[in-house]
């Protein structure tokens, strides 16, 4: 009996033979779609940026996405005017001056000398184009939701170098909110969203690898001052010590959104970056809807601990939504003190009066929204239970947890206690007070008619009276609403190797302006 | 052979369907995405208007029955994320993952038949310890501390290697590493398993007796007889690794399509996550062909032809060829 | 599994049960010759008593935070006794965490496997025994469970119903059936196409007893390797599920949590990825040593390995018996 068949054998060893090596062909090909790169690319021409995410479109009208305006804002493309967030001057950049010369309306000047990438000429014609469409239109565009609302803007092309733009009502920071529409080429298709869209800024869109890499190269007819870099590479990746290590091995110049544990070393610069931390009650809903019992929350907070135990690298305690530099910031306004007897006194009385503080109260807090933040959540709840509060902790994910934090609310779970994270990048409070403060806001589960004045009038005031303004309304609502129990205004860390040279601002991760990276030495 | 293939593509058809029909019918009750898409202060009017654009405002049954024409019109829909074909996007990240695992398999299937081997020729002997120690803490390794602690020492620590990405031939080191770690482990105890058993059979001590070397007797005998066993586990592990790489892939870079499903399913990208559910299903029941294929080159007795032959009236029926007929 | 005949199972059967009564050693007195698998199976013993006692005497010790104290590496004894193992970030004892997130890992890798198994071979069982459409469609259900993304199952589960270690269990049990299903149905089938089968049948056996006298014995040891198998993956899946974020969330805590969130320390705090994951490592070693052990015991043609003297199994190994 024969075992086996030579024959059988031979052609069964020559297909697996053959298998091997298409499989290895196959191998030593580059990765799907990922063309292996030519020369190395630590000469000095390229810049490597290294992103958390991929952006999920380079659209201009969705730049306030951070994972699109990191790239695109001031580098792709370019608004009328850019806000300096470390002093919170609008500076100019397309439009050379600008002025309110009516209730409701105002005139800018814009360039002359500018080009888009497609060689169209940029004139107060196009930017009318860019604002239409991200405003007017019916794209649907975030910037459009995020900024301006409802509300649709006027807008008439004096001539080729001057824009009027008029207003429903009076609007003293038109400006400010404009520095949030990057201006795209004429030729950009009003009725459909555009993934990768032509400015006026210094960088053109190279070639857009999906899922592998993004490439911007220099823009010769730049209008401005050149940049060093002739190209810009970002890539992504989702966890912090592959950022940090890329960096300090030197496969790349910049990485965003690291912390501390993620081994930078020396490489990482902290710096604050708009966002503040904290819980937003469910006013409306026992025994949240006790104002003792929001002050008891408060008092049993220990917020220097917190900070400087988590978040040692430069957080700082919070009294206020906002933090220093954006205008309506309260430098008077005390954070609450840490003081667990008198938070238990408060729940006491409470409770004597028949509030029912011992109903399970809910908080929301979501997975990976910062560094340590299952560690905040666990601290907060163990704080909270210590006076008494008897605190479900929920870690949900980003849809979840926008189930508890937008319109409509979850009625139907008990009160609500949940931690929410607010990035003023506006630089103006009024964007943060009229969606958490105003009764109706978009964050805001109840209100207080007292406040809701005080908001009303503030909107139109402009300069001091407009701080004063503002200030007032935080005052108030730390008296007599409590609406909030702010935590702590957040840093993250920037990681940037030897050979570039870039001092962070709060708004680097919103966006990143290649132009001013530098090389070092 | 063929009509054996036109009947199993049939018999997949349905478990297709039914794997799309539920991710459709689960992925709608996870919440609505107009939260996620629409800026923070949208208003009524926006949600509904993002609900008409993307038919989420009709009944369940409509969306399904636009869905599955579109699937015949090869138009699997839109990512509500970048606006981009989901088909496009997912043919994309297939490939990508395809490679990946390919590679890692047929390295894991190579090195754990020589351990196997090599550990079955003395059963409790030194070389069988050493093996079974190693692949049994192969196999108990979280995939993502192996290749944190892969990125840190090799790229970080002694730079031999990138960290991550794709681009060269070194960057696929640490993911295959990675990845291959546990596949060998636990097949190398199969094949160990089921060599150790097939040595111990009447017609190996024939052919020793008959002169034959260990190796002739290994490789000719042996490995083939042994093989079914292995080749179960190596499936299931090949479609463990093609339904998702995911933790290799989000930490290396790798732009394949379990991070696509991760990313889609977490952003209730629906139209992206079907489209991928589609597309993986579909290569895992070829994947089950091809397993049973192969049970029949391996095993003669097992052939459809023979199974066909054999039901005439033999005395023996056989347990592959029933399973091959009738499964 | 054993290519032998039906009738040498039932005789070595028989001579083993009479072997016991006779004085041969029995299942224990096999395991404990085997040095080897003696220790794994005090290890997983010790796990289980962990498991099952470690909730109650560290429950408070494990929740205890200490922000001064946070990120202490291990023998910090100056600070009690319970930091022998040292702090995680929050400044709680690791060894408390450890102690109790063993009765959560251990509970839930368990019950996944109990369910699995048990849901998955009867069905399988059954599916085998019976042949024809309800092979069929068992086989295509199968299919359709084994395509289905388990993480859209996760994901799923943990939004319909609240973070609990329970929706984990359904998440891993309902993934993992098709594995019994199908090695069982395969089993069931083949042992049910064997002469004694028929020879039962030819002697007027009932169904049922010849189901629960033939095949679930044959079937039952290549189950009982595998759900140990199943044991260790179960786990490892368990930590890759929080490494994604949708596992066990805190406030619960499990191995594969504490190894999934310390990954970020690894520079600054080892122990607190590493300890857990050393955990996860020794008690699935110990799991499968088992395992494999159990496959050569429980498997009557397999035995004699076990059985024979020490001398003789060396003999053995170079002319083997069989």
């Amino acid at each position: 009996m024969k075992l086996f068949s030579p024959h059988r054998t031979i052609a069964r060893s020559a297909a697996a033979i053959a298998g091997v090596a298409s499989i290895a062909v196959l191998a030593s090909c580059s990765v799907a779609n990922s063309t292996p790169d030519g020369d190395s690319d630590s000469a000095g021409d390229t810049l490597r940026v290294v992103l958390t995410q991929e952006p999920p479109t380079l659209e201009a009208c969705d730049a306030n996405l951070t994972s699109t305006g990191v790239v695109v804002r001031s580098t792709v493309t370019e608004p009328l005017v850019e806000r300096d967030p470390s002093t919170g001057d609008l500076q100019p950049l397309l439009a050379t001056a600008w002025e309110q010369t009516g209730d409701t309306e105002w005139t800018f000047t814009v360039r002359d000398d500018v080009t888009f990438q497609d060689g169209t000429a940029f004139d107060a014609a196009a930017a009318a184009h860019s604002i239409d469409r991200a405003v007017n239109g019916d794209l649907g565009c975030n910037v459009e939701g995020y900024i301006f609302g409802d509300d649709d803007l006027g807008l008439e092309v004096v001539d080729a170098t001057t824009l009027k733009v008029t207003t429903v009502a009076p609007d003293p920071i038109l400006p400010l909110k404009l520095s949030f529409i990057e201006i795209v080429s004429p030729e950009t298709s009003a009725d459909e969203f555009v993934r990768e869209p032509i400015g006026t800024g210094p960088y053109a869109i190279g070639e857009w690898q999906a899922g592998t890499k993004l490439t911007l190269e220099r823009y010769d007819d730049y209008w401005g001052e050149a940049p060093e870099f002739a190209e810009v590479e970002y890539q992504w990746r989702s966890e912090g010590t592959v950022r940090a290590a890329m960096v300090t091995s030197g496969e790349a110049d910049i990485a965003l959104g690291l912390s501390a544990e993620d081994g930078i070393g020396d490489l990482g610069l902290s710096y604050p970056n708009n966002e503040t931390i904290a819980l937003r009650f469910s006013g409306q809903t026992a025994p949240l809807d006790d104002i003792r019992v929001r002050q008891a929350i408060n008092y049993a907070i220990d917020r220097e601990g917190i900070v400087s135990s988590l978040f040692p690298d430069g957080d700082k305690v919070a009294a206020q939504l906002i933090p220093q530099g954006i205008v309506g910031f309260n430098a008077d306004l005390k954070p609450w003190p840490y003081d667990p007897a008198k938070a238990k006194a408060l729940i006491d009385e409470a409770r004597a009066d028949g509030v029912a503080v011992d109903t399970k109260i809910i908080m929301p807090v979501r997975t990976a929204q910062f560094p340590k933040v299952n560690e905040l959540g666990e601290v907060l709840r163990e704080q909270l239970a210590g006076i008494g509060l008897d605190v479900d902790l929920r870690m949900v994910d980003t849809t979840q947890h926008l189930q508890y934090q937008l319109r409509p609310f979850v009625g139907d779970e008990g009160p609500i206690s949940m931690l929410i994270q607010h990035g003023n990048q506006a630089g103006d409070a009024q964007f943060t007070v009229e969606q958490y403060m105003l009764t109706g806001g978009a964050q805001a589960e109840f209100g207080d008619p007292g406040l809701d004045e005080l908001i009303t009038t503030a909107r139109n005031l402009t300069g001091d009276e407009r701080q004063a303004a503002y200030e007032e309304v935080f005052a108030y609502e730390r008296e007599n609403v409590v609406a909030l129990a702010p935590i702590a205004h957040q840093t993250v860390m920037l990681g940037v190797s030897d050979r570039v040279s870039y001092t962070p601002n709060s708004s680097t991760g919103d966006e990143l302006r290649i132009k001013e990276v530098s090389l070092a030495g | 052979m063929w009509s054996y293939l036109r009947r199993r593509i049939l018999q997949s058809a349905l478990p297709l369907v039914a794997v799309v029909l539920g991710v459709f019918v689960l992925v709608r009750l996870t919440g609505d995405p107009s939260k996620l898409y629409l800026p923070l202060n949208a208003t009524d009017q926006m949600r509904a208007d993002f609900a008409a654009r993307n038919g989420f405002d009709r009944s369940i049954w409509d969306q399904m029955g636009d869905y599955f024409l579109g699937v015949l019109q090869l138009d699997l829909g839109e990512s509500l994320r970048t606006g981009e074909p989901a088909a496009e996007m997912v043919l994309r990240a297939f490939p990508a993952t395809l490679q990946l695992a390919a590679v890692t398999m047929l390295l894991a299937v190579c090195l754990a038949v020589v351990l196997g081997s090599w550990a079955s020729l003395k059963p409790n002997g030194l070389a069988d310890r050493i093996v079974s120690f190693f692949s049994m803490t192969a196999a108990s390794v979280p995939d993502f501390w192996l290749a944190i602690l892969g990125i840190w020492i090799f790229a970080i620590t002694l730079g031999w290697l990138p960290t991550s990405g794709t681009t060269g031939a070194t960057a696929w080191v640490l993911p295959i590493a990675t990845l291959m770690l546990r596949p060998v482990g636990v097949l190398a105890q199969v094949v160990r398993g089921s060599m150790v058993t097939v040595l111990g059979q009447p017609y190996i001590k024939v052919a020793r007796s008959r002169g034959a070397g260990q190796m002739h007797i290994v490789v000719r005998h042996a490995l083939r007889n042994a093989a079914a066993p292995a080749l179960t586990v190596a499936g299931d592990l090949t479609v463990g690794l093609v339904n998702g790489a995911v933790v290799v892939e989000s930490i290396f870079g790798w732009p394949g399509i379990g991070k696509l499903m991760i990313d889609s399913i977490l952003q209730r990208d629906f139209a992206v996550l079907q489209a991928a559910v589609l597309v993986t299903a579909l290569a895992i029941f070829a994947l089950n062909i091809v397993i049973d294929l192969g049970y029949a080159l391996l095993d003669p007795r097992v052939r459809p032809q023979a199974a066909k032959r054999r039901r005439g009236g033999a005395a023996r029926p056989d347990k592959h060829a029933e399973v091959l007929t009738d499964a | 599994m054993p290519d032998n005949d039906a009738s040498t199972v039932a005789v070595l059967t028989d001579r083993a049960r009479r072997g016991r009564a006779s004085g041969r050693p029995g299942l224990w007195g096999l395991l404990l010759r085997d040095k080897v698998a003696t220790s794994a199976a005090v290890v997983l013993l010790l796990a289980v008593l962990t498991a099952i006692a470690g909730p109650m005497l560290f429950g408070e010790l494990a929740q205890r935070q200490d922000l001064g104290s946070r990120n202490m590496p291990p023998l910090s004894l100056h600070l009690g006794w319970e930091y022998v193992l040292g702090s995680d970030s929050l400044g709680r004892s690791l060894l408390a965490r450890i102690a109790f997130a063993a009765g959560t890992t251990l509970g839930v890798s368990a019950a996944a496997v109990a369910i699995s198994a048990i849901v998955g071979s009867i069905w399988g069982m059954w599916a085998g025994f019976h042949r024809g459409w309800r092979e069929s469609v068992s086989m295509r259900i199968a299919d359709v469970i084994m395509s289905f993304p388990s993480l859209l199952l996760a994901v799923v589960i943990l939004y319909v119903f609240n973070p609990s270690a329970a929706n984990i269990v359904l998440v891993l049990a309902i993934t993992r059936i098709p594995l019994y299903l199908r090695t069982a149905r395969a089993d069931a089938a083949e042992l049910r196409s064997r002469m004694f089968v028929d020879a039962a049948q030819n002697f007027g056996a009932k169904q049922g007893a010849i189901v629960s006298r033939h095949i679930v014995p044959n079937v039952l040891p290549t189950l009982v390797t595998l759900a140990t198998l199943e044991f260790c993956y179960v786990m490892l899946a368990e930590s890759s599920l929080s490494f994604l974020g949708i596992g066990i969330q805190p406030p619960d805590v499990s191995w594969g949590l504490m190894v999934a969130q310390g990954r970020q320390y690894l520079a600054d705090a080892w122990w607190q990825s590493v300890l857990p994951g050393l955990a996860i490592v020794i008690t699935t070693v110990a799991a499968n040593v088992l395992a494999a052990w159990l496959r050569l015991a429980t498997d009557p043609g397999q035995r004699w390995r076990l059985q024979a003297k020490r001398r003789r199994r060396l003999i053995a190994s170079i002319a083997p018996r069989r």
